[in-house]
C-alpha cells in the first residue's frame, strides 16, 4: 500500500511553504482591500501618491517574461539540455535585477516627494504644520554653523532665540570671540544677515501657527509647550490664522528668494494634503517591500544553481523545479499587487 | 515510491506567455479607458488579474496536470486567506456607522479652500469656488455632521 502524497518530498515541502506564503501575502492584500473599500472615494489618487502606472506595468511584464524563462529552464533541465537551462536561468536573474531596478526607481520617487508612512500631511492644517517643521529644520541647519566658538561666543545653544541676538550683534559689526580673518568675517556677516532674515520669516509663520493651533489637535505631551509659547507671544492669540493658500504663497515667496531660496526649496516640500496618504504609503511599502525581499530570495536560489556552472546536471533538477515554483508564486503576488496598488487606487 | 519526474504533458509555454502579455496590456487599456464608474475599471482589471493568475498556476506551475493532492494542500490556506478580509469587511470595510476619524472631519471643513488652491495650481478645471461634485459634498457633509455629533456626545 502506498502512503502519502504522490510527489517528491522537496516538491511537497515547497508546496507546503507556498501554502504559508499564500496566507502571508493574502493577510496584507486582504487588509489593503478592506481599508481601501472603507475609504471609498477619499482614497488617494495615483498622482497624489506619485504612483507610476507605466513602471508598474513594465514590472508586471518583466516578471511574466521571467516566469516564462524559468519554466523554459525547468523544461530544459528535464530534457537534459543543461547549457540551455543555464542560459534561461541567467535570463531570469537579469530580469530580476531589472525588476528591482525599476522598483528602486519608484521608491526613489516616493522618497523625493516624502511619500512615506507617517510623514504625509492628511489635511491642510497638517500640511501647514509640516511646512513649519521643515522650515524650522532648515533654519536650525543654517544657524548651526554660527555655534562655532570661533565665529560667535556661543557654545552650541539649543534655542534659536539665543543665537539670533548674538548673530545680530555680530552682523552689526560686533567682534567674534576669537581673532578672525577680516575677509572671512565680512563673508560671515553677509551670510548672517541672510540667515537672520530667514529666521524672521520662519518665526512669523511659526508664531501665527502657535497662536492659532487647536490644542485639542496636539499630542498631550506637546500641549504645555505650545501653551507656554502662546503666552510668550507679544500679540497673544490675536494673530490671525493663516489659510492654506496664504502659507502656500508665503512658502513660494521664500523659495524664490535669491539668498536663502535654494536652501528652502531643497528641504521644504510644497504642501499638499493627501487624505489617507499615510495608510496608503504603509500598505504600499509593506506589500511591495516584502515582495522585493522575495525577489531577492529567488535570486539567491537561482544564483546557487548558476554557481554550479558547467557542473549543473540532473541532480539539480528538483532545485530548479522548486525554485521555479517559488518564482511563479512571486509573479502571482505581483499580478495582484499591480492592479490593486496602481489601478484600483 | 517512484515519481514521474517530467510528466508527459506538453505545454506551449510561448503561447501561455503571449496570453499573459496580452492580459497585462489589457489591464493598462482598461485603466486608460477611464470608465465613468471607477468600480467598473477595478472589476475588469481584477478579473484580468485572476485570469493571469490562473494561467500561471495551471500551466507554468503545472497544477492543471497535478493530482488531487493540490486541492488537499491548497484548500485550507485558501479558506484561511479569504477568512481575513471576510471577517474584517463588515465592521471596517463597510461600516454601518459613519467613520469619525479626526482627519476626515477636518478634511471636510477645509476641503473647499484646498481644492481652490489645487485647481489654481494644476489647472484641473475644478470650480475655483471649491464646489464639490454631489457625491463628494454628500460625504463631507456626512463627516462634518458626524464629527459634530461625536463631539457633542462627549
Amino acid at each position: 500500500m502506498k502512503m502519502g502524497i504522490p510527489i517528491p518530498n522537496p516538491k511537497l515541502g515547497m508546496w507546503l511553504f507556498l501554502g504559508t506564503e499564500i496566507m502571508f501575502f493574502t493577510a496584507f492584500i486582504g487588509t489593503y482591500i478592506v481599508v481601501r473599500v472603507s475609504a471609498g472615494e477619499k482614497w488617494p489618487q495615483p498622482h497624489d501618491t506619485h504612483i507610476n502606472i507605466l513602471a508598474g506595468a513594465t514590472n508586471t511584464f518583466v516578471l511574466i517574461v521571467s516566469s516564462f524563462s524559468v519554466v523554459m529552464a525547468h523544461a530544459a533541465m528535464g530534457e537534459k539540455r543543461f547549457e540551455s537551462a543555464r542560459k534561461w536561468l541567467w535570463v531570469t536573474m537579469v530580469l530580476a535585477v531589472v525588476f528591482l531596478g525599476i522598483k528602486g526607481f519608484e521608491y526613489n520617487g516616493k522618497f523625493n516627494y516624502d511619500i512615506l508612512p507617517g510623514r504625509i500631511a492628511e489635511t491642510p492644517t497638517q500640511a501647514i504644520s509640516k511646512v513649519d517643521r521643515e522650515l524650522e529644520a532648515v533654519v536650525r541647519g543654517r544657524l548651526s554653523m554660527y555655534t562655532n566658538e570661533a565665529v560667535i561666543s556661543n557654545p552650541r545653544p539649543d534655542d534659536l532665540s539665543t543665537v539670533v541676538p548674538q548673530l545680530q550683534t555680530f552682523h552689526q559689526g560686533g567682534e567674534p570671540a576669537e581673532e578672525m580673518d577680516a575677509e572671512l568675517a565680512a563673508e560671515f556677516r553677509q551670510r548672517a544677515a541672510t540667515d537672520i532674515e530667514l529666521f524672521q520669516k520662519w518665526k512669523t509663520l511659526h508664531e501665527h501657527i502657535v497662536a492659532n493651533v487647536s490644542l485639542i489637535a496636539l499630542k498631550s505631551a506637546e500641549i504645555s509647550s505650545y501653551r507656554a509659547a502662546r503666552n510668550e507671544l507679544a500679540e497673544g492669540d490675536r494673530l490671525p490664522e493663516l489659510s492654506f493658500n496664504e502659507v502656500k504663497a508665503y512658502l513660494a515667496d521664500m523659495k524664490a528668494n535669491e539668498s536663502y531660496g535654494a536652501s528652502v526649496a531643497a528641504d521644504v516640500f510644497d504642501p499638499q494634503p493627501v487624505l489617507y496618504g499615510n495608510l496608503f504609503a504603509s500598505c504600499y511599502f509593506l506589500m511591495t517591500g516584502f515582495h522585493a525581499i522575495h525577489v531577492l530570495v529567488g535570486m539567491i536560489l537561482f544564483g546557487l544553481a548558476l554557481y554550479q556552472g558547467t557542473q549543473l546536471n540532473e541532480r539539480w533538477d528538483n532545485w530548479v523545479e522548486n525554485s521555479g515554483l517559488y518564482w511563479h508564486f512571486v509573479d502571482l503576488v505581483w499580478i495582484f499587487l499591480f492592479p490593486l496598488l496602481y489601478i484600483a487606487s | 515510491m517512484s515519481y514521474d519526474k517530467h510528466d508527459s504533458h506538453h505545454v506551449n509555454y510561448l503561447a501561455v506567455f503571449l496570453v499573459l502579455c496580452s492580459f497585462t496590456a489589457l489591464s493598462v487599456v482598461f485603466d486608460l479607458m477611464s470608465f465613468e464608474n471607477h468600480a467598473v475599471t477595478v472589476v475588469l482589471v481584477m478579473a484580468v488579474a485572476l485570469a493571469k493568475a490562473l494561467c500561471v498556476m495551471m500551466f507554468f506551475m503545472h497544477l492543471k496536470f497535478e493530482g488531487n493532492w493540490k486541492f488537499i494542500l491548497l484548500a485550507p490556506t485558501t479558506i484561511l486567506a479569504l477568512g481575513l478580509p471576510m471577517a474584517l469587511m463588515p465592521d471596517i470595510g463597510v461600516a454601518y456607522y459613519t467613520p469619525t476619524a479626526p482627519q476626515q472631519g477636518e478634511w471636510g471643513e477645509q476641503m473647499k479652500e484646498y481644492r481652490a488652491a489645487h485647481a489654481a495650481e494644476h489647472g484641473h478645471g475644478e470650480d475655483p469656488t471649491g464646489d464639490e461634485p454631489p457625491s463628494q459634498v454628500m460625504h463631507e457633509e456626512e463627516h462634518s455632521e458626524s464629527t459634530e455629533a461625536y463631539n457633542s456626545s462627549d
